[in-house]
Formats: structure tokens, sequence, C-alpha cells
């Protein structure tokens, strides 16, 4: 090996190491005890190979979890694209108060999870939650909604998400707003383009990386997302209803104390978020080479 | 002009020096002495902070003088926190020296021998004066594995004035609770609110209703689940019905919000309270209603194939395991904890929801002298008559031997018999289809868990 190549080598050992041991090896190591029947905290464990992955298959309890996983991050992602990139066109717009406004939209992202979905749990409680009041009082419903029972607790989940990090979104295409040169606006107004055709023909070509960004991360995420949704119904008996694959996975570790099946489960949204990445990544490269 | 300071750096220096070296040597005093400063670990499960106080000042403080080496830590722990850090101490070899243990923990840490035996305490404590509901809870192979800290119970915390106007008599069966709920139910206020909290409907309420039914978990033999016999059927049937008369989301709603909505008049019946329900009442009912008057304990209704209702006894146990660095020294605080003085303080924390677990103490009159017993006797009583018929049995127990099963407490955590429960009450799914699922599932459980028995 040539001295400049393992200069090179030693200066990258120390990042390897840490990326090794923080990255890669927790990740191995799951595969593999995935491959047991393991007991969460007593040692007791069996080499079942992948018994779990082939038990999962048939599991209604797995794909319904998925289910809920797929419905809570599809809509939550809309919702926040729905809020977000609107909130966005406007705080690039000139007007007074715009900067406080900026940092009052980003509060919701900054104030940790537990505190927001203990808010919002008192907010959508429905013996004292402020929700239901107004909605009694102003004559728009009779009796109080029962936003945590069976069939509002994933409305309540996704409103609460999306309010918690519609600003993510916000930021981000903000940012990239920002920076598109107005001699674009000004040529397209020119050319007789109203407000909605700059939009559609200037912003949006603009801004189409960062939105694949923002699509990729935010739904890596809410497909993952773990808190939130434990906060809201973990121990609830209404967790049925929204239960998502982290929360079987963690259920099955540490409530199951079936450590060995809750790793089989995160390898398997693992696999899942590397195909959909992959797929993601395909179709936007498909569009680019087209555009 | 410049001054001179008041103290030179130099002397600065040196007496924070010497302050800091007499300040370490000091917090370190009994090593430096020589003698090693030790620490006896001591997890328990009575939160309230002046049941802690009263440990420390008791037990703690005795424990201390008569052993100057030692050090003890209590850890109040929420009971629903226990289990999970228990068990990741003993993964990861530190457990405390002293737990509180919930019963249907016990057999399966019995069974990995991660418990020492603790006879000859029980029986300098009194082997035939500690009450027959608790002494043989922990007892395996001839030998005591543990001792339960206290007797709690849990009751239907009716509001005794609403059923006493409309004339009808304390429900004896799931019927008759029905029958009372149809009354109570009016005027925009519902007759009853369970818990939404998995722990309760998925398992606490379960065991007590398939008692009060007739019903087990498990068949006595094979251990294959029982969650789709006679007596679950009937049971889901009876909590169908049930439901019709809870607020829409309870499911979503917790125990403390139950005792709040009974509290403040939007429900008639709290399904799940204790002793410590008249703390709640006592701070949050209206001034005129703070009374057992008004507010009293009912047990709980028996089933159509059952002959008694049956209630929880509430009562972790003291536990030594087998890793604890100081077992003698465990075993030695568990003597002073029982001490009467120190036992009786103790007790007295939390009046009622505490009670005692020697039968000489029940009705021993300083015991009874505590205000709060003296202002609530009724829910003492209850207490008593709950005992005396033998209507309880431990949390998640469905029978007094299921303290040999060593599975209890992944059925509780797995899900299934709280998602059987909501969707046939919440879901109003038919009983047998969801009896079918959780039975299904169950058995799945237990077979990756290598408890199957059955062929």
């Amino acid at each position: 090996m040539r001295p400049n190549a393992l200069a090179g080598w030693l200066l990258l050992a120390p990042a390897l190491l840490l990326l090794g041991g923080l990255v890669v090896f927790p990740v191995l190591y799951n595969a593999w005890l995935s491959l047991f029947d393991k007991h969460a905290f007593l040692p007791v464990q069996r080499f079942v190979g992948l018994g779990h992955y082939v038990y999962f298959a048939h599991d209604e309890e797995f794909w319904n979890s998925f289910a809920h996983g797929l419905v809570y991050a599809g809509a939550t992602l809309v919702l926040q694209l729905a809020v977000g990139i609107p909130t966005a066109l406007l705080l690039n717009e000139g007007f007074r108060g715009r900067n406080l406004l900026r940092g009052v939209v980003l509060f919701p992202y900054v104030i940790p999870t537990i505190v927001a979905v203990i808010l919002w749990k008192w907010l959508l409680n429905d013996a004292y939650g402020l929700v239901n009041h107004l909605l009694v009082a102003s004559g728009v419903v009779r009796a109080p909604v029962a936003w945590l029972g069976k069939d509002w607790i994933m409305t309540s989940l996704v409103i609460t998400s999306v309010w918690q990090f519609f600003p993510f979104v916000v930021v981000t295409y903000l940012a990239r707003l920002q920076t598109i040169p107005p001699e674009l606006y000004e040529a397209a107004t020119v050319d007789g383009a109203g407000a909605w055709r700059r939009f559609r023909h200037v912003t949006l070509p603009q801004t189409r990386s960062v939105l694949f960004v923002i699509v990729l991360l935010r739904s890596i995420w809410m497909f993952t997302k773990f808190d939130t949704v434990w906060l809201m119904a973990g121990d609830g008996g209404v967790s049925r209803y929204i239960r998502t694959l982290p929360v079987y996975a963690y259920a099955r570790s540490f409530t199951y104390l079936q450590a060995g099946m809750g790793a089989a489960l995160a390898v398997i949204m693992f696999v899942m978020l590397i195909v959909a990445t992959a797929v993601y990544f395909r179709v936007f490269e498909r569009q680019e080479a087209m555009s | 002009m410049t001054r001179s300071p008041l103290v030179s750096r130099r002397h600065f220096l040196k007496a924070t020096t010497v302050a800091a070296a007499g300040s370490t040597l000091l917090s370190r005093a009994p090593a430096a002495l020589g003698q090693q400063v030790r620490e006896l670990n001591v997890w328990h499960t009575e939160v309230e902070p002046q049941t802690v106080k009263t440990i420390q000042d008791t037990s703690i403080a005795e424990f201390e003088r008569k052993f100057p080496g030692f050090k003890v830590k209590q850890q109040a722990l929420g009971w629903g926190d226990l289990n999970t850090k228990l068990l990741a101490s003993l993964a990861a070899g530190s457990p405390p020296d002293l737990t509180h243990l919930n019963p249907f923990m016990t057999a399966s840490l019995y069974v990995k021998q991660l418990l020492r035996p603790m006879d000859e305490l029980i029986r300098a404590l009194g082997e035939n004066d500690i009450h027959e509901a608790t002494l043989k809870l922990q007892y395996f192979d001839g030998k005591y594995y543990g001792v339960t800290h206290a007797m709690g119970a849990t009751y239907v915390c009716e509001r005794r004035d609403l059923r006493d106007k409309k004339g009808i008599k304390s429900p004896e069966t799931f019927d008759d609770m029905l029958k009372l709920c149809a009354a109570l139910n009016e005027d925009g206020r519902h007759a009853l609110q369970l818990p939404g909290e998995k722990l309760y409907i998925g398992f606490v309420h379960p065991a007590e209703w398939l008692a009060s039914n007739g019903g087990t978990w498990v068949d006595a033999n094979t251990w294959r689940p029982q969650l789709n016999g006679k007596a679950m059927l009937e049971i889901l049937d009876y909590l169908q019905k049930l439901n019709r008369f809870q607020p829409a989301g309870w499911s979503g709603q917790k125990y403390l919000d139950t005792l709040a909505a009974l509290s403040t008049g939007k429900i008639a019946m709290a399904h799940l309270s204790g002793a410590r329900t008249i703390g709640y009442i006592e701070k949050y009912a209206p001034e005129n209603l703070r009374d057992p008057e008004h507010f009293a304990p009912l047990l709980r209704p028996r089933g159509p194939s059952g002959k008694t209702g049956m209630t929880t006894l509430d009562g972790e146990n003291w536990a030594v395991f087998s890793q604890s660095k100081y077992p003698n020294e465990a075993f030695e605080f568990l003597r002073l904890f029982y001490k009467k003085e120190h036992y009786m303080a103790y007790c007295h924390s939390v009046p009622i929801h505490l009670t005692p677990i020697f039968k000489s103490m029940l009705g021993d009159a300083e015991y009874l002298s505590h205000p709060r017993i003296k202002k609530w006797r009724p829910w003492h009583d209850v207490m008593i008559t709950a005992l005396r018929d033998k209507r309880l049995l431990p949390l998640g127990f469905t029978r007094a031997e299921d303290n040999a099963l060593p599975f209890l407490a992944e059925l509780d955590g797995s899900s299934i018999v709280a998602d059987m429960v909501v969707e046939v009450m919440v879901g109003q799914k038919p009983p047998k289809a969801e009896a079918d699922r959780a039975q299904r599932r169950a058995e799945e459980l237990l077979t990756q868990l290598g408890h199957k028995r059955w062929s």
C-alpha cells in the first residue's frame, strides 16, 4: 500500500470506527438477534432462523400495524405538505410582522413531543377539553365528540402530528423559495402569468428537488414515528386503533418480552424503507431525466 | 488608584484547595476512616410522598443507626414501571437488594432461581399472624419467597346516595349491575366508567371477571388458554351490554380521569377505585358530599357461572434476589420495616389502602384510631368483609394457583386480552369471533414462550 493511501486510511479510521460502532454494528446485531427466540431481559435464547419472519407474514397484528402506519404516514405527509407549502409561500411574501410570524410558526416543532401530545390530549378530552367545549357552545355538535375514542383517535393523532411537524416543511421549503431568482417571476409576470401560473411554472419546477427531500424524509420519519403515537394511546385500550409498526416492535420487545421478534420487526421496517426509498429515487431520477 | 485585594490570589487558591479536599474527605468520611460505605438499594411501589417520608424516618433511620456502614437508598416506582425496570436491572446483573414484586412475576423469577427464600423472616414476623390472603402467595416447594408489604383492594366506587334514592340494593350479579346502570344513567350523567388503560381492561379486570364467573386464564393441567371458553363468552356478553352506560370516549381515558369524573358528578360509578380514591374525593368532590354516605365502595358482582364476585388484592410482596449484594442486611431491614411502630406509621401513611397484613393489627385500637379510618370506616369494613369472605385474589390472578404460572407478565404485556375487550365493547364486534381470535393469539404466545403443555 502506498504511504499516502495508508495515511488516508489512518485518517479515516476514527470516523469509520465511530460509524461502524454506532451504525453498522447495531444494525447487524439487530439482524442477528432477529434469528433468535430471545427473552428481552433474561438470558434465555434459542435459534429459530427465519422463523420470526415467517410468523409475521401470517400475523394479523403485523398487517394491522402496517396498515395503520401507511394511513398515518400517508395522511400526515399529505397534510403537512398541504399546510406547510402555502404557509411557506405566505411567509416568503413581504408584510409587517413577517419575522415574528416566522418565529411563531416554528413553535410547534421546537416544543418537546411529550408536551405537544399532553397539550392536544387535554384540548381534545371529551370530558373537559376546550375543543369540545367550543364545538358544543357554538352549536356545531350537540354532544361532545370522543376525540380520544375508537372512531376519532387516528384523526386526533394525525392532527397532533401535522401540527407538530408541518413547520419542518415550512422552514425547508421557505429556504429554497428565498433562493429563486426574482427575475424569473418578473419575466413570468411580463408574459402575463397570474399567481397560479407563476406558482405552477416557476415555483414548482424550482422547488422540485427540495420537495423530493421533504417527501422522502418526512415519509420515512412519519412511518417510523414512535413517540407521538405511543404517547397518544400507547398504554390505552384504544392503542389498538393506531398501533403502527414501531409501536408493535416496541411492544414485542418490551411488553411481550420477545426481543428476537422485536428485532425482526425492526429489520422488516428497515428493508421496507430501503425498498421504498430506492423506488422513490428511481422515479425521481426518471422524471428529472424526462424534464 | 488600585486597591489591594482583601484576599490575595495565593490565599484564595490555598483556601479553595483546602476546602475542596476537606469536603471530598468529609463526604467519604467512613471510607477515609477505613470503613466502607455500603448502599442498600430498596425499590418499592408506594409513591405517595408521605409514605416515602415515613419509610425514611422510621425503618431507614433505625437501620442506618444499627448498621453505621450502610446507607439505605429507597426508590419509589409506579408499579406499572416496576416490571420493566426490575427485569432490566436483572439483565444488567445489578438488581436492587430488596424490592417490591408483583405476585404475577414471582413464579417466573422463582423458576429461574432468581429469588432467595425467606422462611426465617416469616417465622420471626409470626407465620400464624400473617393473613391467609397473602401468606402463601410466594410459597413454592415448601419455602416462602416473599412477604406482602400491605393489603389494599379494588372496588367499584359508587355514589351511594344516588343508588339509595332509587331504592336499589347493591348488585350481587352481572344482571343486577346492568339493572343498576340502567337506573343511574340519566340527566346527561353516565352510570359507569371503566379505566381505559390496557393494564386494567386487559389484565386486572378480566382476571376479576373470570374469577367471578368460574373461569380461569388457562387450564390448570395443560396451561391451554381459556379465552374463548363459556366463562369468558358470558363476560364479553356482559361487557358489551355494560358499554351502553359508559361515556363514548372511555377507552381513551385513564384511571384518574374516571375518579375526576366521579368526584365531579359526571358518572355515578367508577369501576376501578381503592382507598386512595378517598384522597381524590376529599380534594375534588363538592364539600357537602365528601363522606362515605355519598361515596362508598362496592364489591364486584358475580357472573352467571360464578359463585362469588372476586376483587383484586393490591399488595406487592417484598423479595430478595439471589444476586442481591447484601441479602442479610435486606432481611434485617425487613425486620425493622415490620416492627410494630414503624409498620403502624407506614400503614397510616395511606390509611385503608395500606391495610396491615397482620391479623392482630386489623382490629387494633391504635390502628383504627387514625382520623381517616374513623371517618371512612365503611371503606375499612368492606376490606375486612372481603378478607373474611375470601373475595380477594392477587392482581391478575383468576385463582390462587395462578401464582405458579410463569407467563402472566407476558400475557399482560401482549395486549391480547385488552384488544378483545375493546373490540367487543367499543367496536361492538361479536364476542365469539373476538374470543376465538384472542384464544389463537394467546396459544401462539404461550407456544413461542415455550409454555405449551397441551397437544
